[in-house]
C-alpha cells in the first residue's frame, strides 16, 4: 500500500485547488496521493440550517476520511484534542454512520490546512466548545456518503442488487459473507461520490449516545501519548528564554559570558522578546539562563500598573473610577433600555469583581522548530495549527507555504494553546541560532507569561416593579477586551498570502486601537444580561487596560459573567425573600431549557429538604456554548473555613454523543471553575505577574474536590458545547451557598471568607 | 557515571550528578512517559517509583538514585500488557488531556502496593501529591477502586512487566 501522510495531500489539495473547483476533481486528485478512497466534506454544503456560518464561507472540500484497499480507515482529526475528548466524539460520529467500530479507526491529528478550518471561525482553531456541534451532521453526511458509495462499488463488483449489499462493523455483508471496505475502495473511487445518503434514525444507532472508553485512553494511560514535549530527534537541540519581566519589554543589552561558560551551552541569541539559552538538554540551558546579564527597555504603561496601589487610576482603581464614569459603549440594549430605571419601584445596585487568571495547563508551553535553508518544520500541540504555521513563517521569514506543522496531543489548552507566542519564539530561536530546537517554558515562564483571562469588574441595577418582578436588567462592565490582543495572532491568517509582511505587521499593531474605537467584544460582556427574563434590558461597557496580554480562557466571558449574574440574581432573591430557585424560575419562562435543568437540579440536590446540620445550597443557573448548565452546592462554614461538599450539576446539551464524556466535562468544568473560585488571582507589582507556580497560583487538589453529581438531560436534538458550559455557574454556586451558610455577600473574586 | 535500576534493568548514564533524574531519564535514556509540570515538586506529573515509593523526580538529584529501583510508566506496564490499574484506567476513561496521568498512575500504584482496599480518604492522601488541571479526580477514584477489586479477584497484576525494554516503546501522535 502506498502510504498516504499529509504532506502529500496537503501539496495535491494545493495542486487540485489551482487547476479546478470541482470538488469530485479535488477528491480523485487527493485520493490519487493515497490510493483507496479518500474523501473529503464539503462543510458548508452539508451544513444544516441551524447552523449559522452557512452562507459565509465558499463550497470548500476538505479530505478526512480515507479507506485504504488493504482495510486501513483513516480519520484525520480535524480538531485539537486537548482534554476535551474530541478525538473519541468526532470519531463516534464518523464511525456511527460509516458503520464501523470507532475502535477500529485510526486517527491521526490532522496537520495545518484550510481543509481543517474551524468552519464557524475560518480559522483552524479548536475552541468556543464547538467541535461536536459543528461537526455532527457533515461528518455523519459524510460518513454516510462514504458507506454508500462502498455499498455501491459492492454492487457493481459483485453484481449484486444495492438493496442487497448490507454492511456490519467495516464489511459489506452479502449471501452470508463479510467483505471488508477496503477490498471496494479503489473500485468506489471511480463512481461519482453520493451527496444524499440517508442518516440514521436515533434508534438505529450503535455508539452515538452511548458510553464507550475513550480512544486515547490507551495511549495516555500508557504514557505513550505523544505531546508537543516529547517530540525528539537526532541534532535536536533544547532552548529556555529570558523574557522581560514586564511584557513588551525588549532587550536594551546582555551579557551572555557567564551563560556560555555554563556546561552543555551551544549558543547564545537575541530575539524578538528576549534572549534564549540553547544547550545540548533542556536543563543546561535552564540552569545558564539566571547567568544572563539582561537590561531591558520597558513599556511605560504597563510597568505602571500595580494590583496593590489604591489610586484611582491604578489597581482596582482604574477599573471602579471606569465603571462609576459617564464613559461606555453599548453592547446591547431591549425595550427602554436604561431608561426604564426611572419606572422602577425599587433599584437594586451590586458590584463585582473578578480578577486576571492564568490558564496554567499541565504541560508548560513548548515547540519545536527545524529549519533547513527556507523550510521550517514545527512540531507543536496546538488549538491553531495554521496560525502557529503563520507565525512560523513569519519569525522564521520563510514563506508560508514552505512551514509544516506536525500536530501532537495537548497536555491541556483551556484557550491558552490557541495563542502562537511559543511557537513564534520556537521558530526565532531556530533562526537566529541555526540549530533545531525545542523551546520548553518553565512553569515560572507560564505562570508569568500567560495570555491571561481578564479582570471584570461590573455593575448591575436591577428595577423591580411592584409585584417584585424584574423590570429592568441593566449591567456595565469595565476592563480590557480580549479580540484586540488576538488579532496579533490571527490577523496574518486572514489576510490574503499576497500581502507582504511588512503590511500584514502593520495591520495587527494598529488592529488594537482600530479595534477597540469600533465596537465592544461580545466576549467581554456575554452571559452578563441573557438568560432572565425582564421587559428592558441594557449592557455597556467601558474598556480600562493595563497591557497585560490577554487570551481566551476556559468559557471566556462566562467565566465571570457567570458569577456577577447569579450572584446579583441571589441578592435580588434574597431581598424580597423569595425561594433562590422559585425567584430564577419565574424569570425563566422564555429559557425553558435552562428552566429545566434547574428544577432538575433542584430535584436531584434535595433543594430545600433538610441536610445535615450547617450545610447549606446555594444555586446558580447558566446558559453557555449553545448549552444549559444548572448547579446546586452544597457547602459548610465553620470557623471560617470554607467546606465544599457537593455539586449537582444538570446539563442541557443535547445528544450526549458519548455521556460519560460529557459527565467528565462538567466534573473538568467544575473543578477548573472551582481552582479559579477559591485560589485564583494573577496580581501585577510594576507591571510583571508576581505569582510563579503552583504554591502561589494553587489548583484544586483530590483532597479538595467535593463529590460531583452530573445529570445529562436526555434529548435527541443535535449536540451543543460541553468544554466550557459547566464551568460559569460554579463560582456563584459556592457563594451563594456560603451566603445561605454566613449571610456574607462574597462580591469578588476568589472568594475570601475573612474578607 | 551513575549506576540504577530502571524498569528491571540496571543502566549506567554518564550525566552530571546535580542532573534531576526526571531530565536524565527524558533526555538522556529516552523515556518520555514521565511528564515536567513544575520543576518544583509541586504537581507529581513527574512522579516515579523509587523503591516503590511515588517520588517527585524534576527535584531529585541523579546521585540520590545511585544503586536503587526506579520504576517508571514504562515499567509499570504498556499498551500490549497494561497492569490492572491501567486497565481500569482505560476503561473509566480517566485521562482528559492526559498530561498528568502517568504521575497520577505511579501515585496510585504505589498506593495499592501499601494498601489493597483503600478508602477515600486514604486515596485523597496518597494522591493529592498529583495535580490534575483537567479535574479526572472523580475518574481516578473509580478507577483506584475498580483496580483494587479485580486484584482482590486475582485479575492482573499491579505492574504488568518486570523488565521494560525501551525497544518496544511506540509513541501514538
Amino acid at each position: 500500500m502506498t502510504t498516504f501522510t499529509p504532506e502529500s495531500k496537503a501539496a495535491e489539495s494545493n495542486t487540485a485547488n489551482n487547476i479546478s473547483s470541482s470538488r469530485r476533481r479535488f477528491l480523485k486528485n487527493v485520493s490519487l496521493a493515497g490510493g483507496g478512497l479518500i474523501v473529503g466534506l464539503p462543510l458548508t454544503a452539508c451544513a444544516s440550517a441551524q447552523l449559522p456560518n452557512e452562507s459565509q464561507s465558499a463550497l470548500q472540500p476538505n479530505a478526512l476520511l480515507q479507506i485504504t484497499s488493504d482495510n486501513q480507515i483513516n480519520f484525520y482529526l480535524p480538531r485539537s484534542e486537548m482534554g476535551q475528548g474530541t478525538y473519541t466524539g468526532l470519531t463516534t460520529i464518523v464511525a456511527e454512520e460509516l458503520d464501523v467500530s470507532p475502535k477500529s479507526i485510526n486517527v491521526i491529528n490532522a496537520t495545518a490546512h484550510d481543509d481543517y478550518k474551524n468552519i464557524e471561525y475560518g480559522i483552524q482553531v479548536t475552541g468556543g466548545s464547538n467541535s461536536v456541534r459543528t461537526h455532527f451532521l457533515p461528518l455523519r453526511h459524510l460518513a454516510a456518503n462514504t458507506r454508500l458509495v462502498i455499498r455501491q462499488a459492492a454492487a457493481q463488483q459483485l453484481k449484486i442488487s444495492l438493496a442487497d449489499i448490507q454492511t456490519d462493523n467495516g464489511k459489506i455483508v452479502v449471501n452470508g459473507k463479510a467483505l471488508p471496505y477496503g477490498e471496494f475502495a479503489d473500485f468506489a473511487n471511480k463512481l461519482d461520490f453520493p451527496e444524499d445518503a440517508p442518516l440514521k434514525e436515533r434508534s438505529q444507532f450503535k455508539y452515538m449516545g452511548k458510553n464507550a472508553p475513550r480512544l486515547d485512553g490507551l495511549a495516555k494511560s500508557t504514557g505513550t501519548a505523544q505531546f508537543g514535549i516529547d517530540v525528539d530527534f537526532e541534532g535536536l537541540h533544547r532552548a529556555a528564554l529570558k523574557r522581560c519581566p514586564v511584557f513588551g519589554g525588549t532587550v536594551k543589552s546582555f551579557d551572555a559570558t557567564a551563560a556560555k561558560a555554563m556546561p552543555g551551552v551551544k549558543s547564545v541569541v537575541k530575539i524578538h522578546n528576549g534572549v534564549a539559552v540553547i544547550a545540548d538538554h533542556y536543563y543546561q540551558a535552564k540552569n545558564a539562563l539566571p547567568k544572563l546579564k539582561i537590561e531591558w527597555d520597558l513599556p511605560e504603561t504597563l510597568s505602571a500598573f500595580s494590583s496593590d496601589s489604591t489610586a484611582s487610576d491604578n489597581g482596582k482603581g482604574l477599573f471602579k473610577t471606569a465603571l462609576d464614569s459617564d464613559e461606555s459603549t453599548n453592547a446591547f440594549e431591549q425595550g427602554d433600555g436604561l431608561d426604564s430605571l426611572k419606572n422602577a419601584d425599587t433599584i437594586m445596585t451590586a458590584e463585582y469583581w473578578a480578577p486576571y487568571l492564568a490558564h496554567a495547563t499541565m504541560e508548560p508551553m513548548n515547540c519545536t522548530a527545524k529549519l533547513t535553508g527556507d523550510k521550517l518544520e514545527l512540531w507543536v500541540g496546538s488549538q491553531a495549527p495554521d496560525l502557529a504555521k503563520f507565525a512560523g513563517a513569519y519569525y522564521a521569514d520563510v514563506p508560508k507555504d514552505n512551514v509544516t506543522v506536525n500536530s501532537t496531543f495537548l497536555g491541556g489548552g483551556f484557550g491558552r494553546r490557541s495563542a502562537t507566542d511559543f511557537v513564534a519564539e520556537a521558530a526565532a530561536i531556530a533562526k537566529e541560532s541555526g540549530f533545531p530546537v525545542q523551546l520548553v517554558w518553565s512553569r515560572e515562564d507560564d505562570m508569568q507569561h500567560d495570555v491571561y483571562r481578564p479582570a471584570a469588574m461590573a455593575k448591575f441595577k436591577v428595577g423591580l416593579n411592584k409585584e417584585g418582578m424584574v423590570d429592568s436588567w441593566t449591567v456595565k462592565r469595565s476592563g480590557p477586551q480580549i479580540m484586540p490582543y488576538t488579532l496579533d495572532n490571527i490577523i496574518d491568517g486572514v489576510m490574503p498570502s499576497f500581502l507582504p509582511n511588512g503590511m500584514v505587521d502593520w495591520m495587527s499593531k494598529a488592529g488594537y486601537s482600530i479595534f477597540d474605537s469600533l465596537t465592544v467584544d461580545h466576549a467581554s460582556v456575554e452571559g452578563l444580561y441573557e438568560d432572565y427574563d425582564a421587559p428592558h434590558k441594557s449592557s455597556d461597557h467601558v474598556t480600562v487596560d493595563p497591557g497585560l496580554p490577554l487570551g481566551y480562557w476556559r468559557s471566556v466571558g462566562h467565566s465571570y459573567s457567570g458569577f456577577f449574574k447569579e450572584s446579583m440574581m441571589d441578592e435580588i432573591a434574597a431581598l424580597q425573600k423569595q425561594d433562590a430557585v422559585e425567584f430564577r424560575l419565574k424569570h425563566l419562562k422564555n429559557n425553558p431549557k435552562l428552566a429545566n435543568t434547574l428544577k432538575v437540579a433542584a430535584e436531584k440536590s434535595g433543594w430545600n429538604k433538610p441536610l445535615p446540620n450547617g450545610h447549606f445550597h446555594g444555586v446558580a443557573t447558566h446558559a453557555s456554548f449553545a448549552s444549559y448548565a444548572s448547579q446546586i452546592a452544597e457547602v459548610s462554614v465553620k470557623n471560617n473555613q470554607l467546606t465544599i461538599h457537593k455539586i449537582v450539576c444538570v446539563i442541557d446539551c443535547g445528544l450526549a454523543v458519548n455521556p460519560d464524556i460529557v459527565a467528565a466535562q462538567m466534573e473538568s468544568g467544575i473543578i477548573y471553575g472551582l481552582s479559579a473560585a477559591l485560589y485564583g488571582e494573577i496580581t501585577l507589582k510594576d507591571g510583571a505577574v508576581q505569582q510563579t507556580n503552583f504554591h502561589d497560583y494553587a489548583a484544586l487538589r483530590i483532597n479538595e474536590t467535593p463529590e460531583i453529581e452530573v445529570v445529562i438531560i436526555e434529548s435527541d436534538e443535535a449536540p451543543t458545547g460541553v468544554g466550557e458550559p459547566g464551568l460559569p455557574p460554579v463560582a456563584a454556586a459556592v457563594a451563594n451557598g456560603i451566603f445561605a451558610a454566613t449571610g456574607k455577600r462574597l462580591r469578588s473574586l476568589p472568594l475570601k471568607l475573612e474578607s | 557515571m551513575i549506576s540504577f535500576e530502571l524498569n528491571g534493568q540496571t543502566v549506567q548514564v554518564d550525566a552530571a550528578p546535580d542532573t534531576p533524574l526526571l531530565w536524565t531519564i527524558r533526555d538522556h535514556l529516552k523515556l518520555k512517559g514521565s511528564k515536567f509540570g513544575c520543576g518544583m515538586g509541586l504537581c507529581g506529573a513527574c512522579s516515579m517509583l523509587v523503591d516503590g515509593e511515588s517520588t517527585r523526580t524534576c527535584i531529585l538529584p541523579l546521585a540520590a538514585v545511585q544503586g536503587r529501583k526506579v520504576t517508571t510508566i514504562e515499567g509499570i506496564g504498556h499498551p500490549e500488557m497494561m497492569s490492572t490499574l491501567q486497565s481500569a484506567w482505560v476503561e473509566a476513561s480517566v485521562p482528559q488531556c492526559g498530561y498528568c496521568q502517568s504521575g497520577q498512575l505511579v501515585s496510585a500504584t504505589a498506593l495499592l502496593s501499601k494498601n489493597s482496599n483503600p478508602s477515600d480518604e486514604e486515596i485523597d492522601n496518597a494522591m493529592s501529591g498529583n495535580i490534575c488541571r483537567c479535574g479526572t479526580y472523580p475518574h481516578i477514584k473509580t478507577a483506584i477502586k475498580q483496580a483494587a477489586k479485580d486484584l482482590k479477584k486475582g485479575n492482573g497484576r499491579l505492574q504488568a512487566v518486570s523488565h521494560f525494554d525501551p525497544s518496544t516503546l511506540k509513541q501514538e501522535a
